[in-house]
């Protein structure tokens, strides 16, 4: 298992948010997560890569333990300096891209390999230019963000998260921002990652999308897994009339 | 007086001027921005104290406080008041002009979205490499108008210098104007205000266009 998330609990001032969740990735799995809105699915993945903590439960990257609980029920996480370890297993891709507007396209993919994971510069410049060159973008290497289209954004900012080597990629909804005629161009490029057999959580309203690259889907709602499994069982025979309704809505 | 001789004399308040104002940005620009971040600190009294500055700062005049700084160790501490006309001048403007800058520099803070850190956190960054690489660029970017405006108001308060007699530009315009009976000391230190912060408004406009690379 690349990750192992067990009995995760997460309130929000009062709001259950993550009720119990447990969810684990073995490598080379692509996992989606589909489910309406408010469901906890963001932050689902916001607790995985360290960016909201838990209340309850314990992640384990490979086997190690990055957080459980405690005698009196309280998550404990690893110190400081160790949860930056963990935080190099895992890399995120958002819905905004978040990328750096001050830093051209090739810097935004080697300044954290370089400055938080001391690679040299011409390392960490051949593999960026490798993973432009993957992402088709390989050309806009010395363009600012600005000047780039969404589609071509999120490309980098999906190259920017590989060019730290993560064992796991997460993406909360990376084509929502999107207009719709660049959406197929980002889901491309994640359908390749699954093709080299790159681990990959994926939430997402792309529901075909959802059906044909992934190994398993799971599906949320008000903070537990409703259900999951193979694609094609949880879309054409879901067991759960929740997931049923659903599906329903989408297929309209 | 001859004109030469006025200028000559005014031009050694003109050094003294620039004197005045480079002084203070040097040092209210770097403690503007650790008051920024002290405003942000986890401990409360700090919070606090840092509110209560800025408040009276922006709460009273420049050249009140200049009064205090400079009459204030003399009357509640019986220290001695010579030698201790241009330290406390320098003080209360640096004192003064870095509570502007803090907020300035808030503001820019509170503008950055937060994505920047959650992508930052991601990609390993620790706090002070957040902030260095990823936040503080953006910002210096963002306030560059705000603080030209600041700047270029920084000019024109040196001649509150004259509060303490100090002797830049316009309190020797001031005191020649009365001893020589002539408007043209006048004429010449606003020559000298308006050329000055022509300089300012040009330097600044070079820094922001060089900023420009990207939005
Ligand atoms: N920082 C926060 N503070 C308070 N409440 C929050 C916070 N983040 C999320 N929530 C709440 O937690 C619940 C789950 O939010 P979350 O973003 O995980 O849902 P989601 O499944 O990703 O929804 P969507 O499909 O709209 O992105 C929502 O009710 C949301 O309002
Ligand atoms: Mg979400």
């Amino acid at each position: 298992m690349i990750i192992e998330m067990n009995n995760i609990r997460k309130h929000f001032d009062g709001l259950e948010v993550l009720k119990d969740i447990s969810f684990g990735v073995d490598s080379g799995e692509v996992v989606s997560i589909i489910g309406p809105s408010g469901s906890g699915k963001s932050t689902l993945l916001r607790c995985a890569t360290f960016l909201e903590t838990i209340d309850g439960g314990e992640i384990l990257y490979m086997g190690e333990k990055a957080a459980h609980t405690d005698a009196e029920g309280r998550a404990v996480y690893v110190h400081h300096q160790q949860l930056q370890h963990f935080r190099s297993y895992c890399g995120l891709v958002f819905q905004q891209f978040n990328l750096f507007p001050h830093y051209n396209v090739l810097k935004n993919l080697t300044d954290a390999p370089i400055h938080n994971q001391h690679r040299s510069k011409d390392e960490a410049e051949a593999t960026a230019m490798e993973l432009l060159a993957k992402m088709g973008i390989a050309d806009k290497a010395k363009a600012y963000p600005y000047q780039l289209s969404g589609g071509q954004q999120q490309r980098v900012a999906i190259a920017r998260a590989l060019a730290m080597k993560p064992e796991i990629l997460f993406f909360d909804e990376p084509t929502s921002a999107l207009d719709p005629e660049l959406t197929g161009e980002v889901l491309k490029v994640i359908r390749q990652l699954a093709e080299e057999k790159m681990t990959m959580v994926v939430v997402t309203h792309e529901m075909p999308f959802a059906k044909a690259v992934s190994n398993r889907v799971l599906f949320m709602a008000g903070g537990v897994i409703v259900e999951q499994g193979d694609p094609r069982e949880v879309f054409e025979n879901p067991k759960e009339e929740r997931t049923k309704q659903f599906l329903r809505v989408f297929d309209r | 007086m001859t004109l030469s001789t006025m200028l000559s004399t005014m031009s050694a308040g003109m050094l003294r001027t620039t004197g005045i104002f480079a002084l203070t940005l040097l040092g209210s620009l770097p403690l503007g921005m650790i008051v920024a971040l002290l405003r942000k600190s986890r401990f409360a009294i700090v919070r606090g104290f840092i509110r209560v500055y800025i408040s009276v700062i922006r709460g009273t005049p420049l050249m009140l406080q200049l009064l205090v700084w400079y009459f204030g160790p003399y009357y509640l501490f019986n220290l001695p008041i010579r030698g201790w006309r241009f330290p406390s001048l320098i003080l209360g403007f640096v004192v003064n002009y870095a509570a502007y800058f803090a907020e300035i520099y808030r503001g820019g803070i509170e503008s950055i979205p937060v994505g920047q850190y959650e992508a930052a956190t991601v990609l390993g960054y620790s706090k002070g490499k957040t902030f260095m690489r990823i936040i503080l660029p953006q910002v210096i970017k963002r306030i560059m108008p705000s603080v030209t405006n600041e700047v270029i108001t920084l000019v024109k308060d040196t001649s509150l210098a004259f509060t303490l007699a100090y002797q830049e530009v316009f309190s020797l315009a001031k005191q020649i104007s009365a001893s020589q009976t002539s408007f043209m000391p006048f004429l010449i230190a606003g020559v000298f205000y308006f050329i000055a912060n022509y300089v300012v408004a040009f330097i600044m406009e070079q820094i922001e266009k060089a900023l420009n690379y990207y939005r």
